[in-house]
């Protein structure tokens, strides 16, 4: 993680603190992730990244790794040995540029 | 004038917890003999209290206000929260709490111009109270428990001389304001390497680990602070190897110590590595 471009003010980190304290936030983003993104004051390129699933460019926007690999979990799965190393696979590889 | 009776520092990746089973043997009976030596040697040491120092992870603040201490001060505290249940693969559990060491704790540090948050509430509890708890089944233990979640992760975070600082300032505290013949325990829980949610999520720096634990063991805390920076430690793993800061606090609260750890393991599925250390006190 290169710090230099950490951006503590990116929308993307209460998104994502959102998601983990709000079960019902969940339930509703898994079914229609768009409208709880438009809820977000997320940049354009922001939100881009996210949809596009690219952590490598939110990474570079400025997101802080630990709520992105949190991110990566509200997508593919959280639990621990199965949809959690799926997360963490496709997390990895976006960052590799080599998306799964 | 109360006293340190028991100091340690254990790591406390999730995967300890929910991928144990799948361990090879030689890694379970490290994990399985650091976690029963600390917490034999913990109730042994027959504490009052047991303050433990982890790293907060960003559970319980947004990065837009976030505290660099929460001493979690309720009269028990529950876990883990609901969303990481599953991350961790964790029973559920409740640990005495001890309010009014808590609030000391608060008042103490204040006075020692270290800045910390006080919860009297229910704070959210991850891995970093979570693993050492039921690894080590504290929520047995007769001791209440004061967790102070700590940031290690969301830059500017308190650096490893400030963090020595702040276990000298916690040390002054239980000598000075403590009531007389309490006996207190701390722990440092956070670490090994590790780089949660970066391009190195399972990798583990075998040799700053081992480096880590030697440099723990060595009774030269002026060579761990030239070391073990926090760059050295990003270096071996961002964003997770520097929750090591955590047992910073504890190792500047003892001094330089005489200490024994139980082996180690870079087991890769642990996305961490694994080693504890407990140091001879009192």
């Amino acid at each position: 993680m290169a710090w230099e471009t950490y951006n503590p003010a990116l929308a993307s980190h209460d998104l994502v603190q959102d998601l983990k304290w709000d079960r019902q936030l969940r339930a509703a983003f898994a079914q229609n992730e768009a409208a709880i993104l438009d809820r977000y004051d997320l940049l354009p390129e922001e939100r881009q990244a996210i949809e596009a699933r690219d952590f490598r460019k939110l990474y570079d926007l400025g997101m802080h790794p630990y709520l992105g690999g949190q991110l990566a979990r509200f997508i593919w799965g959280n639990d621990a040995g199965k949809g959690a190393v799926e997360a963490a696979n496709r997390l990895v590889a976006s960052l590799n540029g080599t998306p799964l | 004038m109360g006293q340190i009776v028991f100091a340690a520092g254990v790591p406390h990746a999730p995967a300890v917890v929910g991928l144990f089973s799948t361990a090879p043997d030689d890694v379970k009976d490290i994990v399985a003999k650091s976690f029963d030596a600390v917490r034999r040697r913990l109730l042994a040491s027959r504490p009052d209290v047991l303050i433990v120092f982890a790293n907060d992870h960003l559970t319980n603040s947004r990065i837009s206000a976030y505290p660099d201490f929460i001493i979690a001060a309720a009269p028990e505290h529950a876990g883990p929260h609901e969303w990481f249940k599953a991350w961790i693969d964790c029973r559920d559990y409740v640990v005495k709490g001890n309010p009014d060491v808590g609030k000391a704790l608060f008042r103490g540090m204040t006075r020692r111009n270290v800045r910390m948050n006080l919860r009297t509430d229910a704070v959210n509890f991850d891995d970093n109270i979570s693993v050492p708890t039921v690894m080590m089944e504290l929520d047995t233990a007769p001791f209440g428990i004061v967790p102070v979640l700590q940031n290690c992760t969301v830059p500017p975070f308190p650096d490893g001389p400030r963090c020595f600082d702040v276990g000298r300032a916690v040390a002054d505290f239980i000598r000075d304001d403590l009531p007389a013949d309490m006996r207190v325990a701390l722990l440092g829980s956070g670490g090994l390497s590790h780089e949660p949610g970066g391009a190195k999520y399972y990798s583990v720096d075998e040799a700053f680990d081992r480096r880590w634990l030697d440099l723990c063991l060595a009774e030269d805390q002026e060579t761990l602070l030239r070391e073990m920076t926090v760059p050295r430690m990003e270096a071996a793993g961002a964003g997770g190897t520097s929750e090591l800061l955590s047992w910073f606090i504890v190792m500047g609260a003892i001094g330089e110590r005489p200490g024994e750890s139980f082996g180690y393991t870079g087991w890769k599925n642990f996305r961490c590595g694994f080693g504890a250390v407990i140091w001879e006190v009192g």
